[in-house]
Formats: structure tokens, C-alpha cells, sequence
């Protein structure tokens, strides 16, 4: 069953036509790679599922429902996170409060329910305290929870960046290149957990630039360049084609030579 | 002037300038909106108050009525120019600062123009002495100066505290994290119109008249300079910032009674305070008093594995 269908969408940005009638499924409770050289499209393509974009033209619908022109916090609260590429952290917040924000449905959040209440808020947010401490011992981060997320390095903030969009249990995760800037070691190591999500019905759309970072983890892989998906197939298959091959290392070099 | 009237009139000042300042703390402080026409909220609540007392309207319902329609106005402002960067913000809101007092200025039936509007006192048949009328206000502003604390306190150690500071780092990180940034940051600058609507209002119920040049853009920037002399972000801050920089530019108005000095002080005083806010900004960014943290999450985590093992 389709939980997001991406139908003909069109984007240009001045002259430069980016996206020229992109489409693809992605089905429930997989990993579906969406791999490409750079400029191909593929975090606009990312961010206009999001509504941080506007496409030009097509529809976008998730769970059956056309999500195309509803504005990004809406379809957060329906279940589709997203975690930018370079991690959007609140600098001057810390790492706990990073990642409680992200808490979906919270009752302390509107100005009726701070004020009259306070116990109901209280204990939800010692349940999302909990849940973020259980995120951040994967992460491996425990010991900075109360630091500010302006002091972590790149690697951490991107680390806190996934946490994030982990907090809210959304039914579909759009990661933007999840393993860049953070060692190979625990860069597979995300990849092993999302992989363990998906057995719980978790979908995740991930843009990778490696495409042997998917190897073992994505169902499905996408191969978008100039605006249009060039290839699908499970990864070993599309590593294995020739015309991913003419893409990312050019040329084919003549046998004999 | 009484010596004691003369520090008690001050003491109302401060009150009403931390009112104020604590309504700037919640737009500017904790959510990162820079309202440059903040004399504007504060004059159409003194002027509503004002106008609605003349027909005899209790007390607390003019001063209600007065915040009602500065955050309506604060609504109208913000809502075109919120979706647009944060510079344009300020642009509006300098510019509303202008046009509402230029409009009270030009008109004469209601408030009188720029013969000003009197105001009848609500404790005008107490009889009460200069010195004794003064006393009564004082309390009345600073149980409001309580009851808007406690509230912007419960306000900003909250999870909707949590959600405007986010938005002041990056709103669109917010936004994509569930948050529709738009209705906060229109309620932040209701909550914070109607906040300086009641300053408003308590202003003209003690000063028992006033006229447009009160309202002078320079009062959007002293309540500015209370804000980052305390700090922004605490509440606190706010406080200690309004009671300082009060005391300062009063201050200066008697210091040349007690003082020989080449200068009188209170004419080259604006001078004084573009000095001061050039210091604080670049030696001392933060204010007095440094930004807390939200503590509304338990201090320690519930230690299932260890307490069971225990």
C-alpha cells in the first residue's frame, strides 16, 4: 500500500527547470532510497513534499490525502517529519528542549492549556523527557542533554537533527542525506535503526549520495537526474545497471583500453 | 515638590515602564519580535481608558477595554507584516507608533487633539491627600505589575515558552516541527499589545490627563533600553532594566539640586543613555540578568533500570 504518492511534480527556478514531472510511490513500512548526482534534484524534490517548496505543477498525496498545498506544520501533525541536511538545531536551547519541542499534540503549547492545565502538561512532559532520554542513549548522547545545542559539533547536531524528527513517531521520515558528517561507524548505525523502524510500519524516504550506503537497508531505490527518475529498482539492481553507471562515473571506458 | 511625592511619582513610573518592559520581554525577549511601536499599544490603551471613563464605566472595565482594543490593533499590524522578514516588522510597527498619535493629535471631538483629554480619578472621592493619592496608585500598579509577572512567568517556563524561544532561533525549523508560527507570533504580539494597553490605561487613571506628546517615539526606546540593560529573555530583567534606567533619567532631573556640575545633567540625558546602550551592546550583550532555561522537565531522569535493581 502507497503511504506517499509523488504525481508529475514540476519546479523551476528561473530558467533552470529542476524537476520536470517527477513521479514515485513509496510504499508503507520501507526505506526507499532517492539517489542522484548533485543538482539532480533531489533535496527539492524533498522539500516540496514538505511544502517548503511550491511546485509549479502535480500533487503530492500522503496517506490518500492530497497533501500538496497544506502548509509544512500541517503535514507534520499527519505524520511526515522531515530532518534537514544541515540540521536546523535552537542554538540557544538545549538538547533536551530540542528535541521535547518536537513532541507532537502537546498540551502545554497553546496559551489555555499553560495556564489552566499545568499537572496534564506536566506529566506529558515527563513522558517526552523519557522518550527523548531513550533517544539520545541510542544516539549515544546522554551526557549532553543539558548542553546547548549552539556548543555541539557538526556531527552531534546532526545526530540530534534525526532525534528530532524521531520524537513525534511519525508514520513517514524525509531524511536529507542522514549519514553525512557523522563517522561511517555510527553513520550505519542510524541506517540499522531506522531499518528496525520500519518493522514497526515506519516508512522512510532518504536522499543519499552514496549509493552503497544503501545497500542492505532500502527496499526500493530511485534514481533521479535532470528532473526526471532515470531508474528504479532495488539497490543491487540499479548499482548493477549500466546507465547508473554512465551517470555517477561517466563514460563507460572501453573494455579493451 | 514634596521630596517623598517626588520619589513615590517616580516609584509609578517604574511600575508603569515594567509593565512595559515586560510586555516588550514577551514579543522581543522570548519570541524574537522587534515591536518598534510600542508607545502606540500603550497610548490607544491610555486613550480608550480615557474616553470610556467619561461614561462612567467602572474602573476595571475601561482598563479591560483599553487592552481589548490595543491587541486588536496589535492583530492588525502584525498580521501583514509577520509573514514578511523580521525587519519589516519594525518598519510597520515605527510607522503605526506615528500614525496613531498623529490621528489623536488631529482630532478634536473625542480626546481633544492636542489640548489632550482629562481624566477623572477613581479614587477622587476618597478625598485623599497629594501624598496619600499617590500611595493608592502605587499599590494599584504594582499588583498589576504582580499579576502580569506571575503570568508572563507561567507563560515562558511553559511548553508555549519553549515554542516561542524556538521561534526565535529559526522559525522555519519550527514550523516544520508542527508549530504554526503565524497564530503564535500573532498572539505573542496580542498578549504583548494588550499588556502595554493596561500600562496605558493605568498611566492616564494617575497622571488624570493626557495629550499626544506624551507619546512620543522616545518611549518606545527607553522601554527598548529597560529591555537590554536587564536582559532579554528574563522577566526578571525586565524589572531590574525599567527600575535602573527610571531612576537614572530621574535621576538626572534633581541631580543638579545636589550636585555642582558644568552641565545640567537632564538636558544632555538622552546623550547619556545613547552612550550607555552603545556600551551595553558591546560589552555586555546579555543585560543584567542572563536568559533561564525552561525548568518544567524533571531535573533527573527516571532511572527504571537502576531503581528496580536498588
Amino acid at each position: 500500500m502507497e503511504i506517499l504518492s509523488v504525481n508529475n511534480i514540476k519546479k523551476h527556478f528561473g530558467g533552470l527547470e529542476v524537476l520536470k514531472g517527477t513521479t514515485m510511490d513509496v510504499k508503507k513500512g520501507t526505506m526507499v532510497g532517492l539517489v542522484g548526482p548533485n543538482g539532480s534534484g533531489k533535496t527539492t524534490l524533498l522539500k516540496i513534499i514538505f511544502s517548503m517548496l511550491k511546485a509549479d505543477a502535480g500533487n503530492i498525496y500522503f496517506k490518500g490525502q492530497d497533501i500538496t498545498r497544506l502548509p509544512p506544520h500541517r503535514i507534520y501533525q499527519q505524520g511526515l517529519s522531515f530532518a534537514f541536511q544541515l540540521p536546523r538545531l535552537f542554538f540557544r536551547l538545549p538538547v533536551m528542549d530540542n528535541l521535547i519541542l518536537a513532541g507532537r499534540e502537546q498540551l502545554g503549547e497553546s496559551l489555555g492549556g499553560t495556564l489552566f492545565l499545568r499537572p496534564a502538561w506536566r506529566r506529558q512532559e515527563a513522558q517526552l523527557a523519557e522518550k527523548a532520554w531513550q533517544l539520545l542513549d541510542f544516539l549515544e548522547m546522554s551526557s549532553l542533554a543539558r548542553h546547548m545545542a549552539g556548543e555541539l559539533s557538526g556531527g552531534q547536531r546532526k545526530l540530534v537533527e534525526i532525534g528530532r524528527a524521531l520524537m513525534a513517531d511519525p508514520a513517514m521520515m524525509l531524511l536529507d542525506e542522514p549519514a553525512a558528517g557523522v563517522n561511517p561507524v555510527l553513520g550505519k548505525k542510524i541506517y540499522q535503526k531506522l531499518r528496525t523502524l520500519t518493522g514497526q510500519g515506519m516508512t522512510f524516504l532518504v536522499v543519499e549520495h552514496k549509493l552503497d550506503m544503501l545497500l542492505g537497508f532500502a527496499d526500493w531505490v530511485y534514481m533521479i537526474d535532470n528532473g526526471k527518475i532515470m531508474l528504479s529498482g532495488t539497490p543491487r539492481e540499479v548499482i548493477e545497471s549500466p546507465e547508473f553507471y554512465t551517470t555517477y562515473v561517466g563514460e563507460k571506458k572501453d573494455a579493451a583500453s | 515638590m514634596d521630596p517623598m511625592v517626588f520619589l513615590l511619582d517616580t516609584l509609578v513610573f517604574v511600575g508603569i515602564f515594567m509593565i512595559l518592559t515586560l510586555s516588550l520581554n514577551l514579543e522581543y525577549g522570548f519570541t524574537g519580535l522587534g515591536n518598534f511601536g510600542k508607545v502606540a499599544f500603550f497610548m490607544v490603551g491610555a486613550y480608550i481608558y480615557a474616553i470610556t471613563i467619561q461614561f462612567g464605566l467602572p474602573f476595571y472595565i475601561s482598563l479591560v477595554l483599553g487592552a481589548v482594543v490595543a491587541a486588536i490593533l496589535g492583530a492588525l499590524v502584525s498580521l501583514p507584516a509577520l509573514r514578511l522578514r523580521e525587519d519589516y516588522l519594525a518598519i510597520t510597527t515605527i510607522a503605526f507608533g506615528e500614525i496613531v498619535r498623529i490621528i489623536f493629535k488631529a482630532e478634536q471631538a473625542i480626546a481633544g487633539g492636542v489640548w489632550g483629554i482629562a481624566v477623572p480619578s477613581i479614587f477622587q472621592d476618597l478625598n485623599l491627600s497629594i501624598r496619600m493619592s499617590v500611595i493608592v496608585n502605587l499599590l494599584l500598579i504594582y499588583c498589576m505589575v504582580a499579576v502580569i509577572f506571575i503570568i508572563l512567568q507561567m507563560l515562558t517556563n511553559s511548553p508555549y515558552g519553549r515554542v516561542l524561544r524556538s521561534i526565535r532561533e529559526d522559525d522555519e525549523a519550527v514550523a516544520a516541527l508542527g508549530k504554526n508560527v503565524i497564530y503564535y507570533k500573532v498572539q505573542v504580539f496580542m498578549i504583548g499589545s494588550a499588556i502595554a494597553g493596561i500600562a496605558g490605561g493605568l498611566y492616564a487613571q494617575y497622571l488624570r490627563f493626557i495629550e499626544p506628546n506624551m507619546f512620543l517615539p522616545l518611549v518606545t526606546f527607553f522601554v527598548w533600553i529597560m529591555l537590554i540593560l536587564g536582559g532579554t529573555g528574563n522577566n526578571k530583567g525586565a524589572l531590574v532594566g525599567a527600575l535602573l534606567i527610571e531612576f537614572i533619567s530621574r535621576g538626572s532631573r534633581i541631580a543638579k539640586d545636589y550636585v555642582a556640575l558644568p552641565v545640567d545633567p537632564h538636558n544632555v540625558q538622552f546623550v547619556l543613555f545613547g552612550i550607555l546602550i552603545i556600551i551595553l551592546i558591546m560589552y555586555w550583550p546579555n543585560g543584567l540578568l542572563r536568559e533561564k532555561q525552561i525548568q518544567t522537565v524533571p531535573e533527573r531522569r527516571i532511572a527504571h533500570g537502576d531503581s528496580v535493581s536498588k
